[in-house]
């Protein structure tokens, strides 16, 4: 790989993992397990399914969508909207899934269509899909979805800011494939496992909590106010540490001020080079008291915690069991 | 211009064969180039059925049914589009580089010197960036906020613009100094490239769309890009060869072209203006893709000499076969930047044109 190749290659990861941890609007910063706008009942049958097409659906976008008859040919542009369809036992209907795809793991057999963040709008036409699960947020550039849209196909744009919205996505896309039963099915396990997790943390002190999602070049990035990642961190029992409103990103000086009692580190899941004692011996970490109570942490589960697919719950469970070792000790 | 003086062409006539020769083979090469970027792509589709697709939708010979149609929507609404937009941007960014090399006087001169781009950038990042901050503006619902044409039309905008501001701060009385050009471009485009970057901070989850722009990229092009844009181009090439004269005698320098005759603060305006507004246009459905018009002026003036009836037509026709198997190359290559293919194909040949030439100092003393 040519440097300038590999460096495009490094700047599309960060600005992805700026775009996926970026501030949501306003309204998604309720967690609740109420339904998200896109939510469709759960009780939805799904044994008249056949029999409700074409049907039309509200996406992540404020799109509506019309689905004429039941998918057969899906292609799927982002990780957790391919995991959606294989919890949903519609794996073998993917005709197109994205490079970073890895799980489950029978998606290794299917066509790529997006190489280095770079949705092949070709490949995906010749996938001659019935149905395109695009991601919200510019993870699918917004210009992609246009061209798709214009040229016939059937887009439905997903992207969840809450655990909330994940489960709405995930009934939207059941009722989309005519899959609502094991839509219902698995909203349930995910609701009653978040439950759990919520039950668990009630009423225990909750630490301050700072994620790294990566440092890169002295710039820190984390949860942003707002994000699904600040969120989800609230919802497993911490108090998340966050830069400003508008960025991803916190200046080390904020971070000695806001005094994390907890540093998890997401990006050791891909660098075993960080570990707590490099990150003790970083010039003004040692002052936290974090690094003072030995209360730095290795996350090794950094993609289910960051894929707001099915997995999510894996992550959220993950991060309560970081947060608080004692509450969830067998 | 002032009539009566009729300059002659400064460099003597080459025989008209030689004309004849560069010109078709480059055209020949384009054709060439134009026919493997619609038949290749990351999609393999036979030889036959493209002509078969082709003669179908385009002359109307022959059944369609034989071909599917994903396949017909990759070629007629995919390929040749974007084929077709690399060719026009390849020729518009050539011509106008070719320009500003002439009236700067500068072997660094490029399409976006003296802050093209950087007014494009600013219009575009605003066209992308505003909507988000004032959900009010967001142009229909079904194209989210990306409103079709309002990020080309502030690209647009924003290119004019800026070089509108450089000429009137630059302007002295009637002249036009290269230098006081240069540098108020160069002013005027730091000051618009923080505002890109003060916007890209803030811009949260369209960060990645504006890199995109940023980066360039001819994956969009669609029909309608092509239809407003190609006559823009089209027409600018038409006026500047026509002026081929004149912008022979700017490469004398101000003082000489002025004493030949040439109202030269006057014809740099006009030149600067009618370059900057193909840079605009084809900014505006590429975003900024650079070295092309950089590269491409300096590899004819070394192979053709630097008489512009010749050098104006034979730039347009090699910047768009440079471009489009640039982009054919990008494409094949899994959707790496065009301007990286660019840089990659287009160096090395120049640095071996200019080891290889004995001509060199003589003509890059443009």
């Amino acid at each position: 790989m040519t440097p300038r190749r590999s460096s495009r290659v490094l700047l599309l990861g960060i600005v992805g993992l700026l775009a996926s941890c970026a501030p949501g609007p306003s309204t998604s910063a309720s967690f609740e397990p109420s339904t998200s706008p896109s939510a469709i009942p759960a009780s939805t049958p799904s044994q008249s399914a056949a029999a409700d097409y074409p049907l039309t659906v509200t996406d992540d976008a404020e799109r509506e969508v019309t689905i004429p008859a039941e998918p057969e040919r899906i292609v799927s542009l982002a990780p957790s909207n391919t995991e959606i369809v294989c919890a949903l036992d519609a794996c073998d209907r993917l005709v197109g899934v994205t490079d970073f795809d890895d799980y489950p793991a029978e998606v290794a057999e299917v066509d790529r269509v997006v190489t280095m963040a770079e949705v092949d709008v070709e490949a995906v036409v010749a996938a001659e899909p019935d149905l395109v699960l695009a991601a919200g947020n510019e993870l699918t550039p917004s210009a992609v979805i246009e061209q798709l849209t214009d040229l016939g196909l059937v887009v439905l744009v997903l992207y969840p800011e809450s655990l909330a919205e994940v489960t709405g996505d995930i009934e939207l896309v059941g009722t989309a494939l005519g899959q609502g039963e094991e839509a219902a099915a698995l909203v349930d396990d995910m609701e009653s496992r978040i439950a759990a997790v919520e039950a668990a943390v009630a009423g225990i002190e909750r630490p301050r909590t700072f994620y790294e999602v990566s440092v890169f070049e002295g710039t820190i990035y984390t949860a942003g106010q707002g994000s699904f990642l600040a969120s989800l961190i609230d919802t497993a029992g911490g108090m998340p540490v966050t830069g400003d409103a508008l960025s991803t990103s916190i200046e080390i000086e904020e971070l000695v001020a806001a005094d994390p009692q907890l540093i998890l580190l997401g990006d050791a899941t891909y660098d075993p080079t960080i570990t707590p004692e490099s990150v003790a011996a970083r010039p003004g970490w040692e002052t936290m008291t974090a690094v003072a109570d030995d209360r730095v942490e290795v996350v090794t589960e950094d993609v289910v915690i960051t894929r707001p697919g099915p997995r999510i719950v894996d992550g959220l469970e993950a991060l309560a069991g970081a947060i608080h070792p004692d509450a969830f000790a067998e | 211009m002032r009539a009566g003086v009729a300059p002659r062409p400064l460099v003597r006539a080459r025989p008209l064969t030689r004309a004849a020769i560069v010109l078709g083979s480059g055209g020949l090469v384009l054709l060439g180039a134009l026919i493997v970027g619609i038949g290749l792509g990351s999609v393999a589709i036979a030889p036959d059925d493209v002509l078969r697709v082709l003669g179908h939708r385009l002359l109307g010979i022959g059944a369609s049914s034989s071909v599917s149609d994903a396949l017909e929507t990759i070629v007629i609404d995919l390929r040749l589009p974007r084929v077709l937009g690399a060719m026009v941007v390849g020729a518009g960014l050539a011509c106008a580089g070719t320009v500003f090399q002439a009236i700067l006087r500068n072997p660094m001169a490029d399409p976006y010197i003296i802050g093209t781009a950087a007014g494009a950038s600013l219009g575009a990042t605003i066209g992308i960036v505003l909507p988000l901050l004032l959900p009010a503006l967001a142009i229909g619902a079904g194209s989210a906020w990306l409103g079709l044409g309002v990020v080309q039309l502030l690209a647009f905008a924003g290119g004019m613009g800026t070089v509108l501001l450089v000429i009137v701060v630059a302007r002295n009385g009637g002249r036009l100094p290269s230098v006081t050009l240069l540098l108020t471009g160069y002013a005027v485009s730091s000051l618009l490239a923080a505002g890109v970057a003060l916007l890209m901070f803030a811009s949260g989850r369209a960060l990645a769309a504006i890199f995109a722009w940023l980066m360039g990229s001819l994956a969009a092009v669609g029909w309608i890009d092509l239809v407003v844009v190609t006559p823009v181009v089209a027409g600018v090439f038409v006026v500047l060869l026509a002026r081929w004269r004149n912008l022979n005698l700017l490469l004398l320098g101000d003082g000489p072209a002025a004493h030949l005759g040439l109202d030269v603060g006057r014809e740099k305006l006009r030149l600067t203006m009618l370059a900057t507004l193909a840079t605009s246009a084809t900014v505006a459905i590429s975003g900024t893709i650079g070295f092309v018009g950089l590269v491409v002026p300096h590899l004819l003036r070394l192979v053709v000499g630097p008489d512009h009836r010749l050098l104006l037509p034979a730039s347009a026709l090699f910047g768009a076969t440079l471009l489009v198997m640039a982009d054919l190359g990008a494409r094949l290559a899994g959707g790496i930047p065009v301007g990286v293919v660019t840089a990659f194909v287009g160096a090395p040949f120049l640095l071996w044109l200019l080891r290889r030439s004995r001509r060199v100092s003589t003509s890059m003393a443009i």
